[in-house]
């Protein structure tokens, strides 16, 4: 490759797959966004199985009236129509299984997709005999094939992307409405079966157009992934949009890259063994990895980073502890640190590295190698703990009606979580009391 | 050797297939003597009743997405087989151990998905098969250099099949019909009452892991013959067509193996029947599961005119 990572945009060749898969995935993790607020990801796999018959069905009609060996842009309409009459009817299935035969989400979407899959096979037993070169053609729509995809697959794919951007732009209110709250949504008089028509009409759509380029297990991976790591980034419905897209292009961009790239050192170092990496699974593969950094590494729900903040948490707590114990001992005393250590029933390492914190953060000083002392200002945040403790054991027994033995549990607790705001309340409501219940005196606060 | 089926009827294939299967269990056909059609219907029947038993409690458990995932899956499992051998055609063994780890993985990290990262159960099922399933496929291209190994798992190839796999057929039936009479009790507390299984000091989680394993058994011995996605059809329908009439479990269990049994027999009849009589070769399992389907959809069809009749 001659011209870089741009060529992947100018060359002829190589831009059909590269554009092609960008807009695809686009438009699929912007439906896959509708899906998954659904709770419905499945959905997509489903329909790319069942649009099979309809495939096969394509076929037999495109063969009856055009033959064996008709154009490719008539073949692709036959093929797509057929998928897509043959997706809605999975759909019309399931419904009916969910809603009226009182069959389980799970199993109606098993049967119907495998069902179909079946009757599609069976179809295709008889076809691949007569009409062989279009049989090929059916293949090539369930694993993909992306790198024969050509400018007219940019036109369609640029059209789906168009048109479902502006679907779910201009009904972003409604859709919004529907997926938070059907319920509330369908007494505000909105047609909320419509809706869901739509959304699923939507997926169907996506899945017919795109399954000739990437295969069914893309179309059904990249209705959710994206999704999936957007919904960890925000809570908002037109931001997790944004998301969605982004990660889904990012994928098909990045995969379909990497796949080329990859494909052409395979090929200078093994010459003769002619590997290649297919496109479609490497952008479903990294798609995931996105959405595995997403469900681990989001700021706010991944899931690393609520142990992290639990385990800051933690530390920051028993920091306050060993303040509110060096107080204990006296504000101008100097506690050694074997004391320390029998005050707290945890490892002397972790303690001895809080209390350099602590020294750090100036709370406290480190008088001799094993002595430490409250500095001035660690006597104040050692008070104030102390006070946040006392409010809360005064206003669990006096409001809350908690016998008093048991309020210290709870203060426990709370002195490291009540805040600034919530003191100042606390104290109005109790009138700036002097005693706890357990009548030991309450510090004065800051002001 | 003159395949005896060739040229009869839908009656007469099954007339004679019971005939010289008796003449099989007395001893007088040996088993190099079978016919291509009577492994088919051994085969296929092993298969369909191991898979509407366990089926049955995939379904209960609301677990059939999941085998569903696994059926994907499975690949990542059938390529390490894969590569101790040139074909499909490799030993049980390994295969089913590979294919179990797979499994088990696939369900490892949809539930931990689900309870670690607090996603969404539908999600981290979809997530989890693809991602897996597309590492498969990349696998399977890159260290098999035979894109044709994916087709035909998914498909599967009844005519291709050969005596030997009545063996692996018939011991993946005997061992599922033995875990559902070990297990039947705790199964079917787990899935209808969880909370008081687990009260009476059932383990859930090993059990779960059991049925798991065994599903992921019976997809392997039926890729071969109906492939990986139509075996799903195997897995529900006869569960659900039994659910139908049934509301106890053990008759249901019954009548879904009754089930999977005739279709597979008729499914092999019929498919003899179009090939002798219409000339028209069509792949029997595709024929089976959609005997199957349709047999499911008219019950549920002839149900509800019935309701409608009685309201």
């Amino acid at each position: 490759m001659d011209g870089g990572f741009l060529s992947y945009f100018s060359d002829p060749v190589l831009r059909a797959p590269m554009i092609g898969s960008i807009l695809l995935s686009f438009s699929s993790s912007l439906v896959g966004v509708l899906l998954f607020l659904r709770k419905e990801s499945l959905m997509g796999e489903a329909l790319s199985h069942a649009a099979y018959p309809g495939l096969i069905l394509g076929v037999a009609l495109c063969g009856v009236y055009l033959g064996d060996e008709a154009d490719l842009p008539y073949v692709n309409a036959f093929l797509m129509t057929g998928a897509f009459v043959s997706a809605m009817l999975g759909l019309k299935l399931i419904r009916y299984l969910q809603d009226f035969a009182k069959v389980k989400q799970d199993a109606a979407l098993c049967f119907t997709l495998s069902f179909f899959f079946g009757v599609g096979i069976l179809f295709a037993s008889r076809l691949q005999f007569s009409y062989s070169t279009l049989y090929k053609q059916v293949q090539v729509y369930l694993y993909g094939q992306s790198a024969t995809m050509t400018d007219f697959h940019i036109v369609l794919f640029g059209l789906l992307a168009i048109g479902s951007c502006l679907v779910i732009y201009l009904l972003r209110k409604e859709f919004e409405l529907f997926l938070f709250d059907p319920l509330f949504a369908s007494s505000m008089g909105l047609k909320t079966a419509l809706m869901e028509t739509l959304i699923l009409f939507l997926v169907g759509v996506s899945i017919v157009t795109g399954m000739r380029a990437v295969g069914v297990l893309m179309m059904a991976a990249m209705l959710i992934a994206p999704a999936a790591a957007a919904r960890q980034c925000t809570v908002s419905f037109s931001k997790m949009c944004f998301f969605s897209a982004f990660f889904g292009v990012l994928s098909a961009l990045l995969g379909t890259y990497f796949s080329n790239e990859i494909s052409i050192l395979l090929k200078t170092l093994y010459p003769e063994a002619r590997l290649t990496l297919p496109t479609g699974p490497l952008i479903v593969i990294i798609a995931a990895c996105f959405c595995l950094a997403a469900l681990l590494f989001a700021p706010k729900r991944g899931a690393v980073m609520r142990l992290v903040r639990l385990f800051l948490f933690r530390r920051a707590c028993l920091k306050e502890n060993i303040l509110k114990a060096l107080w204990r001992q006296g504000e101008d005393r100097e506690v050694a640190i074997d004391e320390i250590f029998g005050l707290f029933n945890v490892p002397p390492h972790t303690l001895k590295r809080q209390l350099n914190g602590l020294c750090r953060e100036g709370f406290v000083i480190k008088i001799h190698p094993q002595g430490y002392k409250l500095t001035v200002d660690g006597v104040q945040k050692a008070r104030k703990i102390v006070r946040l403790h006392r409010l809360w054991e005064l206003y669990l027994a006096d409001y809350v009606g908690v016998g008093k033995e048991k309020v210290h549990a709870s203060a426990e607790e709370m002195e490291h979580i009540i805040t600034p705001e919530l003191e100042k309340e606390l104290d109005a409501l109790l009138k700036s009391p002097r005693y706890d219940p357990h009548s030991q005196p309450i510090p004065e606060g800051d002001s | 050797m003159e395949n005896p089926y060739s040229g009869l009827s839908f009656f007469s294939v099954i007339g004679l297939f019971f005939m010289r299967f008796f003449e099989f269990l007395s001893g007088k056909l040996p088993l190099a003597g079978l016919a291509t059609d009577e492994v088919q219907v051994i085969v296929l029947s092993a298969i369909g009743i191991s898979s509407a038993l366990i089926g049955a409690f995939l379904v209960f458990k609301k677990m059939a997405m999941l085998a569903n995932s696994i059926s994907h899956t499975i690949l990542l499992g059938i390529i390490p087989a894969f590569l101790f051998s040139t074909t499909l055609e490799m030993n049980l063994p390994v295969l089913l151990i590979a294919s179990g780890i797979a499994a088990l993985l696939t369900a490892f990290f949809t539930e931990a998905l689900h309870e670690w990262t607090r996603l969404q159960e539908d999600a981290s099922t979809g997530i989890v098969f693809t991602s897996l399933f597309a590492l498969g496929i990349l696998m399977a291209t890159l260290l098999t250099r035979n894109s044709h190994i994916g087709a035909e798992a998914v498909m599967g190839n009844v005519d291709a099949l050969h005596p030997d796999d009545l063996k692996g057929a018939l011991l993946i039936l005997g061992v599922n019909v033995t875990a559902i009479f070990l297990f039947y009790r705790p199964w079917k507390l787990i899935a209808f009452d969880p909370a008081y299984a687990r009260l009476l000091g059932v383990s859930v989680g090993a059990m779960n892991m059991i049925l798991l394993l065994l599903a992921s058994m019976t997809l392997v011995g039926a890729f071969r013959a109906v492939g990986v996605l139509m075996v799903l059809t195997f897995i529900t329908a006869p569960a659900m067509i039994a659910r139908i009439y049934c509301n106890s479990l053990k008759p249901l269990l019954f009548l879904a193996a009754g089930g999977a049994f005739l279709s597979a027999v008729s499914g092999v009849a019929l498919a003899r029947h179009l090939l002798s009589v219409y000339d028209l070769p069509v792949s029997t399992g595709g024929l089976i599961v959609t005997l199957l389907g349709s047999t499911y959809l008219v019950c549920i069809g002839v149900k509800a005119c019935q309701k409608r009749l009685q309201s």
